[in-house]
């Protein structure tokens, strides 16, 4: 036939293709007979149309080809067969089948828990409407050797902001520290009498609300927060005090009716993914902090929140921003006479962070917030999970590999049968896609039974997303993955089989692989000792924390928070306080030795150099004559304030560290002055103690005398500390009847400051994944030693025969792995070293690496190696060497 | 087997089948239909319903020989079967039946 005068060939295909095999025969004769008949009568274009027109309608149930079961579809059948092969497999082979699928599953779980943590950390303040044009505005300080960013800003910056930049849209500024009733206060309905303590406060501009775009419950966004003295609730908040009412005009009183506040409106709950946490939002429309507060160029505390007009350019306007550093800024120091105008011309600069980085803060933006993620703890535990599957990946490998032993004369009979290779790859490969489906299926359950436990572990609230449709789908990614991850290698090893060696039995079984196997088994020791080592590490560094010589004394030190309430009659309270027994000492300030306190800092000079030196930024603490006794503080020399002298009111206690910073030989009688307030005689000087973070150096702190602190701190020596608290309680309530005493011990604050909390976590998480990597390490082992001494069983029954003694069996069975996990040691050793280096130098206080933590955690894994494969040795080496030998 | 209604398109493939008397293969079958009655058929539609029928046991077929025509691809004969031919005779007779009992007037008005 005339190629040209043959019918569409896509078409004939195509109807090939889907026709019942059945009827394919003589419905194509029929299809070609009928197209010849065109041909004659038609012409050839015409009955090529037609045929196509044809086979398009023979697209009819009843004659396409049925999706399964036809004599020719065979795939489908081997399919079948295929997956029950890995079904009877598994069945057989019981204890492997669930090492190899527990192995993964834990592996998986254990991925699945982490990507949701990461997930979460980086879903953070994603959920904004117009969040590419919301910003937080930061200083920035970029010379040769220094980089800083930091987020408070001068007052009157807002109204400039709105003045000279058009593209910005709305403007809000924030007061998250304590300051006045930021933080937390004493909470009331002006009606009613009874105190409650609540925290979450901050100030903040009216725009807030629309810059955040905080959805209201009652109120409008634009005027909630409009009228002086107004303040916006929490949903939540609204609801305790208010339920099923709209609370909007009512009055509320904080501190005992210190501030009375008008509600007006009520928000949403920030959602668990805002990098702001807050209850109580109070308005800072008219308000000032002191008189002329909002005009003066001082100070810088607040943080700043921007929206831009849409297509803003961040980089142009930073640029355009320094025209507030040229114009006010700067003045305003020259005016004061600073040191270092120079440099600020130079160096300083703004900033716009998006608002998505402000919880991560890859920029590393300094704030008040009081917390953030941690991006190197992502980045850790990312790295963690992938290491883990590995591992788990590395058992299913190994296993396989080593039971090919026993599949080998199935490889060598299924090729003589006719089976190529491509055949015995989608066999295996289908095997270990039924075990990593199973496994996935029982991690994904595993990971959703220990969900609450890792919330615990982590602060935080995931819940499991069955649902969506990203997570099943990353499911049966995954199926796919780890399948083909630990099927394929299994999977070309055991295909390449010669059928005529291994059915004559000439293949020496496991010989070939022994180096990969060995690697392998090597590397997942490996990552499990350099784990171990950093748990032990963390451990070490936080127990360094907990213990270190801190320069005051935190035990039986009981801090009684919210006493401001209390008027003048806190000096009542104390003088009551020390009748009791057990009080040793009592002081009232506001200031604690630990990271989370109060905040005040001033910048000081000696007297007549203010114009010479750059200023010391000092912390600034008011405290009573009894603070420094009561806290177990040493002066190194001078003498402490007096309880009741005026003259006191010009003195200043300064620490080792800031007598330092301003140069003073003789500190004591020298003079200070500071931006605020009159100049100050240094009476004594305090040894220097740890009052921020451990994380960071002592700095400069300095303390003034007074009486108005807002906690009364007790230090007790109790022998019964329930008896103590009880005396202190019922004294408490007979001063403050309306208001429940809150009290804890300084201690357990001590414990709970955040670097403390994130070292503990830190720790907790290294010791479970490193608990994880080692059983994971341990099943395979445990496995391979099993089943090394099933393959050598009659060697091994031949020598007991011959007279080999219990211990040289033992040797024997246990020598190869515990070689490895000793390999394992050496390499994992300055690998460990290396990483706690780096962790470790970002502690100002540290502890030195000392070689026992790294021998132990190598022994540690040695030992449970050793106990491992130490438990098949025992179980051979008694056995009775007839019960292996008898079948021969 | 429960009682069999012929649809009216089957009942015209199985008397073409019929017609054609051992002759019966596709194309013929629709050579046949279109030249006594006109109507245009396609292959599809055919042999769908000459699958049912097969199914239902009306009609049965064999392969003949291969030649040369056709791609070299045999022709399928149809034929109908005892029960192919009951039915046949029995849908007849209803029909039969009840043009009999239309009264004459009926057709007169």
């Amino acid at each position: 036939m005339n190629k040209s005068q043959s019918p569409p060939h896509f078409f004939l295909r195509l109807f090939r293709c889907f026709c019942h095999p059945d009827y394919a025969e003589d419905i194509e004769g029929d299809l070609l007979e009928r197209f010849d008949n065109r041909v004659h009568k038609v012409g050839h274009r015409k009955a090529r149309q037609a045929f196509v027109w044809d086979v398009i309608r023979l697209f009819r149930p009843g004659l396409i080809r049925p999706i399964s079961g036809s004599q020719k579809l065979n795939l489908y059948d081997m399919f079948t067969n295929n997956f029950k092969i890995a079904w009877r497999g598994l069945l057989k082979q019981r204890t492997y089948a669930a090492i190899q699928i527990g192995g993964l599953a834990i592996g998986i779980a254990s991925c699945i828990l982490i990507s949701l943590f990461i997930k979460d950390e980086v879903s953070y303040d994603t959920h904004y409407e117009d969040g590419e044009r919301i910003f937080r505005l930061a200083n920035a300080y970029t010379d040769a050797n220094d980089f800083g960013r930091w987020t408070l800003i001068q007052a009157p910056v807002r109204s400039i902001l709105y003045e000279s930049f058009p593209e910005i849209e709305k403007v809000s500024r924030i007061v998250v520290r304590e300051w006045k009733n930021a933080g937390d206060n004493q909470f009331r309905k002006v009606e009613s009498k009874r105190n409650i303590y609540e925290k979450g406060f901050i100030y903040a501009d009216p725009e807030i609300l629309e810059i955040l775009e905080v959805p209201m419950i009652y109120g409008v966004q634009k005027d909630a927060l409009k009228q002086p003295n107004s303040i916006v609730l929490s949903r939540s908040k609204a609801e305790k005090y208010y339920p099923n009412e709209n609370p909007v005009g009512k009055q509320i009183a904080l501190n005992d009716g210190e501030t009375v506040l008008t509600i007006g409106g009520v928000m949403d709950d920030f959602p668990g993914t805002s990098h702001l946490q807050y209850d109580f939002i109070i308005t800072l429309a008219d308000f000032e902090f002191w008189p002329g507060e909002q005009t003066n160029w001082c100070c810088s505390n607040y943080e700043y929140y921007l929206k831009l007009k849409p297509g803003t350019d961040k980089m142009a306007l930073e640029k355009k921003l320094l025209y507030i550093r040229d114009n006010f800024v700067i003045p305003q120091l020259e005016a004061r006479g600073a040191t270092d105008v120079e440099d600020v011309k130079k160096f300083r600069s703004y900033y716009l962070q998006p608002v998505s980085n402000i919880y991560l803060n890859p920029d590393e933006v300094g704030d008040g917030l009081p917390s953030h993620g941690v991006l190197d703890v992502v980045r850790v535990l990312a790295i963690i999970a992938v290491i883990i599957l590995l591992l788990a990946c590395i058992n299913f490998v190994n296993l396989s590999t080593a039971k090919s032993a026993n599949r080998a004369k199935e490889v060598g009979l299924r090729k003589v049968i006719g089976s190529s290779r491509l055949d015995l790859i989608y066999q295996y490969l289908s095997e270990s896609l039924l075990y990593s489906f199973s496994a996935i299926l029982l991690g994904a359950m595993v990971s959703w039974f220990v969900l609450p436990w890792f919330n615990a572990l982590t602060e935080k609230a995931i819940s499991f997303p069955w649902m969506e449709w990203w997570f099943v789908s990353s499911l049966l990614l995954g199926v796919v993955v780890v399948g083909i991850l630990s099927g394929g290698y299994p999977a070309l090893y055991l295909s390449a089989f010669k059928p005529a060696d291994v059915l004559k039995g000439k293949l020496r079984l496991g010989s070939r692989n022994v180096p990969l196997k060995n690697g392998l088994v090597v590397f997942q020791f490996v990552t499990s000792i350099v784990l171990i080592i950093g748990a032990m590490i963390v451990h070490r560094q936080m127990d360094f924390f907990l213990n270190k010589k801190l320069g005051f004394s935190k035990d039986q030190v009981i801090t009684i928070e919210s006493a401001d309430t209390m008027g003048e009659s806190r000096q009542a309270f104390k003088e009551a306080l020390l009748q009791q027994s057990d009080v040793k000492q009592v002081t009232v300030s506001s200031y604690l030795p630990i990271a989370e306190t109060a905040v005040n800092n001033y910048e000081f000079w000696q007297r007549g150099r203010k114009e010479l030196d750059p200023g010391v930024e000092a912390r600034v603490w008011s405290v009573d004559a009894d603070y420094i006794e009561t806290l177990g503080m040493h002066l190194v020399s001078g003498k402490d304030f007096l309880p009741s002298s005026n003259s006191d009111k010009e003195s200043i206690i300064i620490n080792q560290k800031m007598a330092d910073l301003l140069n003073l030989d003789q500190p004591i009688g020298a003079t200070l002055v500071s931006n605020f307030g009159s100049p100050r005689r240094v009476i004594g000087v305090v040894e220097d103690f740890h009052f921020g973070s451990l994380a960071g150096p002592i700095g400069p702190l300095c303390m003034l005398p007074g009486k108005s602190g807002s906690q009364v701190i007790v230090k007790v020596e109790s022998e019964d500390m329930e008896k103590t608290m009880q005396s202190i309680t019922s004294l408490w309530d007979d001063f403050m009847p309306n208001q429940p005493i809150r009290y804890s011990f300084l201690d357990e604050r001590f414990a709970n400051t955040w670097t403390n909390r994130m070292l503990n976590r830190i720790e907790s998480i290294f010791l479970v994944f490193a608990g994880l990597a080692i059983s994971i390490a341990c099943l395979g082992l445990f496995a391979l030693s099993a089943f090394m001494v099933e393959q050598r069983a009659k060697e091994i029954s031949i020598r007991k025969v011959l007279g080999a003694s219990i211990k040289s069996i033992l040797v024997l069975v246990t020598s190869g792995f515990v070689k490895l996990v000793f390999a394992a040691m050496l390499i994992a050793i300055p690998i460990g070293w290396y990483f706690m280096r780096q962790f470790l130098a970002d502690f100002a206080y540290r502890i030195d690496l000392s070689w026992d933590v790294f021998l132990t955690s190598g022994l540690l894994a040695v030992f449970i190696a050793v106990l491992t494969v130490g438990h098949q040795a025992l179980k051979v080496a008694f056995s009775n060497p007839v019960d292996s030998l008898r079948d021969e | 087997m429960g009682k069999y209604q012929l649809g009216e398109f089957e009942e015209v493939v199985m008397l073409t089948v019929c017609i054609l008397h051992g002759e019966a293969y596709g194309i013929a079958i629709i050579e046949e239909m279109e030249k006594r009655l006109g109507r245009k058929v396609s292959i599809g539609a055919l042999q769908t319903v000459l699958r049912r029928l097969e199914k239902k046991g009306l009609l049965e077929s064999e392969f003949g020989e291969a030649t040369k025509v056709r791609g070299g691809k045999r022709k399928r004969y149809f034929q109908a079967t005892q029960l192919g031919k009951k039915v046949l005779q029995d849908t007849k007779e209803q029909r039969l039946g009840l043009w009999a009992a239309i009264p004459n007037m009926a057709f007169n008005e």
